[in-house]
């Protein structure tokens, strides 16, 4: 009994102040006409570009309601901020904005975080939506409801310097093997150089060797993730990928901590014969010394001319829950997530569309962008649809558990059982 | 000289004979010690001057031929930092002005009054200064939120919320501080002026703040940089970029793809000189008013 | 020599040999014995119990909570489950090793920062004015360099590729964050860099205001140097001692920043996380409110139990509060 009361007086006092976010983003959302709408999108690294095709959006939007004012508001991209920026938003709707840009991994624990909308209705009355290919759909789903529009793709694959290639005479690999083999030869003939860029904090550079061999980080089963990051296939994919981290061909006392955008910076700058990049990053690695002298392939699978699953990245549009601009926020989702701004968005960030008919006309017009067409064609996959996720990304149980085998801190198998169970924990709401 | 060769712990021991090479031993000593000292700030002024050629140079050089403002106009122009700039220091001053008059009273009634659990408040001024700000910063965000809807001047995303709660975490370091030096002052001034027939007020504001003013300035550089450093609170509660503060507005510079080390010296820089101003114009109290609590 | 160091009474503010004494004590039981400190107090009181006590007083409610994003923001109700978080966090693994890496590391700093601080107050009494002002102002620049940006500088210069200190040595390409060893010494020199100027000023400000006579004095009694500093200078620096040791415990255990900067939030595999950090990324990363609230509950008492034991052996040695 004592315990009891104990409780209650506990539950009583921190519902006093620091439950009452949760009463506060309960109240309705309203739908009210004028106004501003505020909105939040990411702040790219160069972001002029994207702002002038967003002003043109807000422009649009203008337009067809005069009376609303728009205010745009970029947020930070890295991670830890951004987080925090949007926990603030869910926890104080005053400050919240009505439209916002999040990573599609985001989506299932802001969902759970009660931040966002269900849009399944808005959308379904959507002209543009019978163009949204179902799979893209389907990583905005949580209970059969939708609560974001899938906005741009990207999709990484394997650049290489085509000058170091042909002065070697080595062939772009089609497997795994043909992999390291060329990043040795690379590195031996030019020590400056990693063989291949590849980095303990890249997540999404190293699970595709994971998937590869049938690997995963968690699978479903009876409705329910389980981490199979343990598994013999997924424990033979971490062996691959840091394997990759070697004198001969990138030093772990390089790139063990390096992350994706270090790769990034490291093939821009010259300083590494291959890499694994999204195709966003063409504008980056053409600002650096690797300018013309590259090209793309699929990252290749472990058999000859089979292609590695590919993480299906991308940002996605949503609206907030404690939005009071709910059909206004929807208008303008709808304006910047159709097709002519997304044309537009290609142009300008060099981001993939969503819509099967947008991604056709860059494609035809842009041969550039075959080998990562490619890599979506030979199929894709996620992160486990599950706010779960969230935490384990925070965590950082897959950086984590490269590093440690990379650091030689543990073996592949200790490495990958600390992950299994930091990630079933995660499952299990601890 | 020899009065404190017993407490030197480094650097060779020299007999009387010897102390002109002594001295000019502990000249060098000194002056390269300072050097290696004030050498970090040196090479952040100097990348910040640096064209973006020479700062991504793999072959760094200690000087540079060319130097460019284009770094600051960056900063000032892309960034907005001019704003930032200015709601860091607004916030800083509020602070500072507050703190010292709040923790001057603190300390007179501390140090010159004896009441019941006396003791107990002095060691909770200490023991607040253990608690981990950044853990407090969880229930902070909610109280302050609710404060907002009493308040707003002092809810989310406004300045008057940091400067609350900055005033709140620099103030037991500040009492405490201040306690030192308000004890140097003899009583025997406030003796004779009570009988010269002051009253209470008069002592307090006409005969012991002078006094203790130095020690005051002293003290204000601590809550200066527990406001102006402050980045835990300023990423927390201010959640629009038109009230950010400068180490929140500095993240901006760390890109995920390419760090822009010259524009975060920059930065780096213009947020270092107005501490060095404040250091550089109290640091004559610094030196004798920290002395002065011990002198009694 | 008179080395008065043992109180009258033990409320009473540390004493000095050269103190005034008369008169003050009679103005200790009758006069002074009003509501005006209760005045001068209030101003402290109305800004620190709701915005210091009150959320303190939530720090402990929430570590006793089950207290998550869903909790903060969706409206769940969050539920009192004991010692749950305690016992979670003690029977982690990974909460022993950075407990323990944080006692190491704070210790060093603190060490290294008392030491290096100390011997170059000495140093200034000892130099000529010119690299006296040049060592102060030199330290006046460490002092005032934001964390952050000093961080950021010290960072900068230890680059792996285009950092000044690895050119210079030859080593590039050298990962001075990869060790975690070589990572803490890196951050705790900038700690100690960041820190040794308050304990180095304090300290020669106290050495300077030793009146001469006084020392004088004790020459002509005949007193060694080393019985001067032991029975003279040392009663008279030693609170200026205990509040800089007391400041550097506080200081240095609780340092953030630095490692929260130079190592990207805790260095690789998480090797280089402290306490405090490590609270953080509970908290705020993993949205694990109350078991981040739990760290900084156990870090608060592990800093109190310090300071505790450090205060009770100065009363034994006769120094108080």
């Amino acid at each position: 009994m004592k315990i009891r009361s104990l409780a209650a007086v506990a539950v009583a006092g921190i519902a006093l102040a620091a439950c009452a976010p949760g009463t506060a983003s309960k109240s309705k959302s309203a739908d009210e006409q004028t106004g501003t709408l505020k909105v939040w999108l990411y702040d790219e690294a160069n972001r002029a570009p994207k702002e002038k095709v967003v002003n043109a959006a807000v422009a649009d939007f203008k337009a067809a309601h005069p009376k609303v004012n728009v205010e745009v508001g970029y947020i930070p991209t890295d991670a830890g901020p951004r987080a925090e920026k949007m926990k603030g938003a869910f926890n104080d709707p005053n400050s919240a904005p009505d439209v916002v840009e999040f990573g599609n991994t985001d989506l299932f624990g802001y969902v759970a975080a009660g931040g966002l909308a269900d849009i399944s209705a808005d959308l379904d009355t959507w002209s543009e939506v019978g163009d949204l290919p179902k799979d893209l759909k389907d990583t905005t789903l949580v209970d059969g409801k939708t609560y974001g529009l899938p906005w741009w793709l990207g999709l990484r694959s394997l650049y290489y310097r085509t000058d170091v290639f042909t002065e070697l005479g080595i062939k772009p690999p089609t497997s795994y093997a043909e992999l390291v083999e060329a990043a040795k030869k690379v590195r031996s003939a030019k020590p400056d150089m990693f063989g291949i860029a590849v980095g303990g904090k890249y997540t999404f550079g190293g699970l595709p060797f994971v998937w590869a061999g049938g690997g995963d980080i968690a699978t479903q089963q009876g409705g329910k993730y389980v981490a199979t990051i343990d598994s013999p296939q997924s424990q033979a994919g971490v062996k691959a990928y840091t394997d990759l981290f070697g004198k001969d061909i990138c030093p772990p006392q390089q790139c063990a901590d390096l992350t994706g955008g270090k790769t990034v910076e490291a093939f821009a700058a010259g300083t590494a014969g291959m890499a694994i990049l999204p195709n966003s990053s063409r504008s980056a690695v053409e600002a650096g010394v690797a300018k013309g002298k590259y090209a793309v392939v699929p990252l290749p699978g472990n058999t000859p001319g089979s292609i590695a699953p590919a993480f299906s990245g991308g940002n996605d549009l949503g609206v907030m829950k404690s939005s009071q601009h709910r059909s206004l926020a929807v208008d303008f989702m709808k304006i910047l997530g159709g097709k002519k701004y997304q044309l537009q968005m290609f142009d300008a960030m060099g981001n993939l569309p969503t819509l099967a008919s947008a991604r056709g006309d860059v494609v035809a017009k842009d041969p550039w962008l075959k080998p990562f067409i490619d890599t979506l064609n030979a199929g894709t996959k996620f992160v486990p649809k599950d706010a779960a996720w969230a935490k384990i990304d925070a965590q950082s149980v897959v950086p984590t558990m490269f590093q440690k085998v990379v650091t030689g801190k543990s073996d592949v198998s200790g490495a990958t059982g600390e992950a299994k169970t930091a990630i079933d924990n995660a499952f299990a709401g601890k | 000289m020899n009065r404190t060769s017993a407490v030197r712990p480094v650097g060779p021991r020299r007999v009387k004979g010897n102390r002109k090479v002594s001295r000019r031993i502990a000249n060098t000593t000194a002056i390269v010690i300072a050097l290696l000292t004030v050498f970090p700030l040196y090479w952040m002024v100097l990348s910040a001057l640096k064209p973006d050629g020479e700062i991504n140079s793999v072959d760094p050089r200690p000087w540079t031929w060319h130097p460019t403002l284009d770094n600051f106009r960056d900063a000032f122009g892309v960034s907005g930092f001019g704003g930032y700039f200015l709601n860091s220091l607004i916030v800083a001053t509020v602070v500072v002005v507050l703190s010292g008059l709040v923790s001057f009273l603190a300390a007179v009634a501390l140090t010159r009054f004896d009441f019941k659990f006396r003791t107990t408040i002095l060691v909770m001024f200490l023991v607040a200064q253990m608690v981990p700000v950044e853990a407090l910063t969880i229930p902070l965000f909610f109280l302050v939120r609710d404060i907002g809807t009493v308040a707003p001047g002092f809810g989310l995303s406004t300045l008057g919320s940091l400067m609350l709660v900055n005033l709140a975490f620099s103030l037991p370091f500040a009492i405490w501080m201040l306690r030192g030096f308000v004890k140097a002052i003899p009583e025997s001034l406030e003796e004779a002026a009570r009988i010269d027939g002051a009253n209470r007020f008069t002592i307090l504001w006409r005969i012991l703040f002078p006094l203790v003013a130095p020690g005051l300035a002293a003290t204000s550089v601590f809550s200066f940089i527990t406001a102006w450093n402050d980045f835990v609170f300023a990423k927390t509660f201010i959640l629009d970029t038109d009230h950010q503060t400068l180490p929140a507005a500095l993240m901006v510079f760390f890109k995920p793809d390419e760090n822009d080390w010259g524009g975060i010296m920059a930065a780096s820089t213009l947020m270092t000189i107005p501490v060095l101003i404040f250091f550089v114009l109290v640091q004559r109290h610094l030196v004798s008013g920290l002395g002065g609590a011990v002198k009694d | 020599m008179t080395t008065t160091t043992t109180p009258a009474r033990a409320d009473r503010p540390a004493p000095a040999p050269v103190r005034p004494r008369g008169g003050a004590n009679k103005t200790k039981s009758g006069r002074r014995r009003s509501w005006m400190p209760l005045w001068l107090l209030l101003p402290s009181a109305v800004i620190l119990i709701p915005l210091f006590g009150y959320p303190l007083y939530q720090l402990g409610l929430l570590s006793f909570l089950e207290f998550g994003q869903p909790q903060a923001s969706a409206g769940e109700v969050a539920e009192f489950v004991g010692f749950d978080n305690y016992s979670t966090l003690l029977g982690d693994d990974q909460f022993w090793d950075v407990l323990s890496q944080t006692v190491i590391f704070a210790a060093a700093c603190v060490v290294a920062t008392l030491a290096v601080g100390a011997a170059l107050a000495v140093l200034l009494t000892r130099v000529g004015k010119w690299p006296r002002l040049l060592l102060l102002f030199a330290a006046l620049g460490a002092w005032a360099a934001p964390a952050m940006t000093g961080s950021t500088v010290w960072m900068f210069l230890f680059d792996t590729n285009l950092g000044l200190v690895n050119e210079v040595l030859g080593m590039q390409g050298h990962n001075w964050f990869y060790e975690k060893w070589s990572a803490f010494a890196l951050v705790g020199v900038v700690v100690v860099w960041h820190s040794f100027p308050f304990v180095m000023i304090s300290l020669y400000a106290g050495i300077e205001s030793i009146p001469v006579s006084v020392l004088e004095a004790a020459r002509l009694d005949g007193a060694s140097t080393w019985t001067t500093f032991r029975h003279v200078m040392l009663p008279i620096l030693r609170p200026i001692l205990t509040i800089v040791v007391i400041q550097s415990i506080i200081w240095d255990f609780k340092v953030f920043t630095q490692i929260y900067v130079m190592t990207g939030g805790g260095g690789i595999a998480g090797q280089n996380l402290v306490l405090n950090v490590y609270a953080y990324q509970k908290a705020f990363a993993s949205s694990d409110y109350s078991l981040g609230a739990a760290i900084g509950v156990l870090m608060t008492l592990i800093l109190l139990v310090v300071t505790v034991f450090y205060i009770r052996a100065l009363r034994r040695s006769g120094e108080e509060l």
